[in-house]
């Protein structure tokens, strides 16, 4: 499966979009092209997904158990993000412009889901909400302490829209690098430690500010 | 930057501009107050109480010295003796305006019987003029000559709390601020100590279940955290107002455009005694303030050309080069 997505997404072996950071010519790459898909098929999913791809960037590394949260419907990103290549911000818009990223409204889910798959056990459970009116009460699985100051914008300007080399279509490997692989997971499940030591050793190779004011409120 | 460069550069913090003490700054934020222009309403006390989640720590708390007001309005009283406050205007309205006021202190009557105040008589005998001094004989108070000094955190450039710190909790910020990191604090209390100002506030109750029982709450700004016991606490020049402005302006790739934001005090202020912004931008009106009033940073002592020029910064002979900037208060006498 994860071949089939290396060939299907465009950006991966035609623009030169993944060039790592280090190696400054494009047509460098171009010309080795057939070499480093090559590669890329080896290495495929642990490659395209730890953010290892992504250009001029450093990726937090840190590991964490996070505990199973249980949600209204067991939301499955994987056949959203993985099979059907929607772009995480197609869903959760905010995190392009704001703080949070967003949940998207229950009507932004039956803008498909009143023609696609009304068959299914948790579309009829979606569409229950729906019809009561009612938002289903996600839980939130990624949170960070009251006294610290996170925008999404900003690391998304850094790291996706002022990145030279990148393409909004792989924002997802972005946002790999504090949610982990989303979109292999049915719900999220924290599995980046998201604390001081993890931002910290980000924004030092990364080159991010340090002003403890820029974070702590 | 923080500790890694205040261990590094330790020694630059303890200097003045003019001996090299320089540190490059993305902004100087820093504040005018008229005290021409100010009536000694509290209204930016009060508005900074409802910004940073300051607690309403009650009487007895306040007659210890532990109230929590980052802005305080200090007041001032003209000596007794001096003219021409030693008297009521209204009782000598002619002399006044003949230009001779009576020389003799006139006794001065309560301008409120207590009975209109009823609520406000205190169990034991004590009533609220005795206590307040409400415009009678007993006052504690004179009826005239009260000055206003509003006093917040002068974010002085070499600040005195900082260097004492023992964790590094306060330190400098790429801002010019003083930055206070609440969670490193362990509340050592030697910077407050070492404020000759006296405007760093020490938490010593969790005043969260007093100050704002449900749904008050509810009223709490999220943009910073409520503080708990232990923990030091000051004026920040309202940095979460500065943070929302300065992520805005880069998002939209450009600087921080002088007025876009300004401090809770500075909003709220009915007669604009206070003026608020960055005095590296030389076209703000704060830095137009500066220049003009011949006052500059780095300095223990200002030579101004013109001795009318009314600027002063407190207690600046100590050599903490603080950001803020008074105005003189000028009277008829």
């Amino acid at each position: 499966m994860s071949h089939g997505y290396l060939f299907l997404s465009g950006p991966v072996g035609s623009s030169g979009a993944v060039v790592p950071h280090h190696r400054s010519s494009r047509y460098f790459l171009m010309a080795l092209a057939a070499l480093v898909l090559g590669f890329f098929l080896a290495m495929s999913s642990a490659w395209a997904d730890d953010g290892a791809g992504v250009p001029n960037a450093v990726p937090p590394k840190g590991e964490h158990e996070g505990k199973n949260v249980e949600q209204p419907i067991e939301f499955p990103h994987n056949i959203h993000v993985d099979v059907n290549k929607i772009n995480c911000m197609y869903c959760h818009t905010y995190a392009r412009r704001s703080k949070v990223a967003g949940i998207p409204p229950t009507s932004k889910c039956m803008g498909c889901h009143l023609v696609i798959a009304t068959d299914k056990p948790r579309i009829k459970k979606l569409t229950e909400y729906w019809e009561k009116k009612e938002p289903p009460r996600w839980k939130k699985v990624h949170d960070v302490p009251d006294f610290v100051h996170f925008t999404h914008e900003k690391h998304l300007k850094r790291f996706v829209f002022d990145n030279e080399g990148m393409s909004v279509d792989r924002v997802s490997e972005v946002c790999a690098f504090c949610h982990g692989e989303v979109k292999k997971m049915t719900v999220a499940h924290k599995v980046k430690p998201l604390n001081m030591g993890f931002c910290a050793r980000c924004h030092e190779a990364n080159k991010g500010p340090f002003d403890c004011w820029k974070c702590h409120k | 930057m923080s500790l890694n460069n205040i261990l590094t550069n330790w020694s630059r913090y303890r200097k003045g501009a003019e001996e090299g003490g320089f540190h490059e700054y993305e902004h100087q934020w820093g504040m005018v107050v008229d005290l021409n222009k100010c009536i000694g309403c509290n209204a930016c006390s009060v508005a900074c109480y409802a910004e940073n989640n300051l607690p309403v720590v009650g009487e007895k708390r306040c007659g210890k010295n532990q109230a929590m007001n980052w802005l305080r309005i200090e007041r001032y009283w003209d000596e007794p003796d001096l003219e021409p406050y030693n008297a009521t205007p209204s009782a000598n309205i002619d002399a006044w305006i003949e230009g001779n006021p009576p020389a003799k202190k006139t006794e001065l009557k309560p301008s409120m019987p207590s009975s209109y105040l009823p609520g406000l008589l205190e169990e034991g005998g004590q009533n609220f003029e005795q206590r307040v001094g409400f415009g009678g004989t007993k006052s504690e108070f004179q009826d005239f000559g009260a000055s206003f000094l509003p006093m917040m955190c002068q974010q002085c450039h070499a600040a005195t709390c900082e260097p004492v710190c023992p964790v590094a909790a306060t330190y400098h910020t790429p801002d010019g601020l003083n930055a206070q990191v609440y969670n490193r604090c362990i509340g050592s209390r030697y910077c407050s100590n070492n404020c000759p100002y006296r405007l760093r506030y020490f938490n010593f109750w969790s005043y969260y279940e007093d100050a704002w029982p449900e749904p008050l709450h509810m009223q709490l700004n999220p943009d910073l955290s409520v503080r708990d016991k232990g923990v030091m606490e000051k004026c920040t020049f309202c940095i979460q107002r500065i943070r929302v402005a300065k992520d805005k302006a880069k998002m939209e790739d450009r600087k921080v455009i002088d007025g876009e934001f300004s401090t809770a005090c500075v909003q709220t202020c009915p007669t604009g005694a206070l003026v608020f912004g960055d005095m590296q931008n030389p076209d703000s009106q704060v830095s137009k303030l500066w220049s003009y009033h011949q006052v500059e940073r780095g300095k223990t002592k200002q030579s101004k050309q013109n001795k009318e020029l009314r600027g002063y910064r407190v207690l600046e002979g100590l050599n903490t080069d603080p950001s803020v900037l008074y105005l003189e208060r000028v009277r008829e006498v």
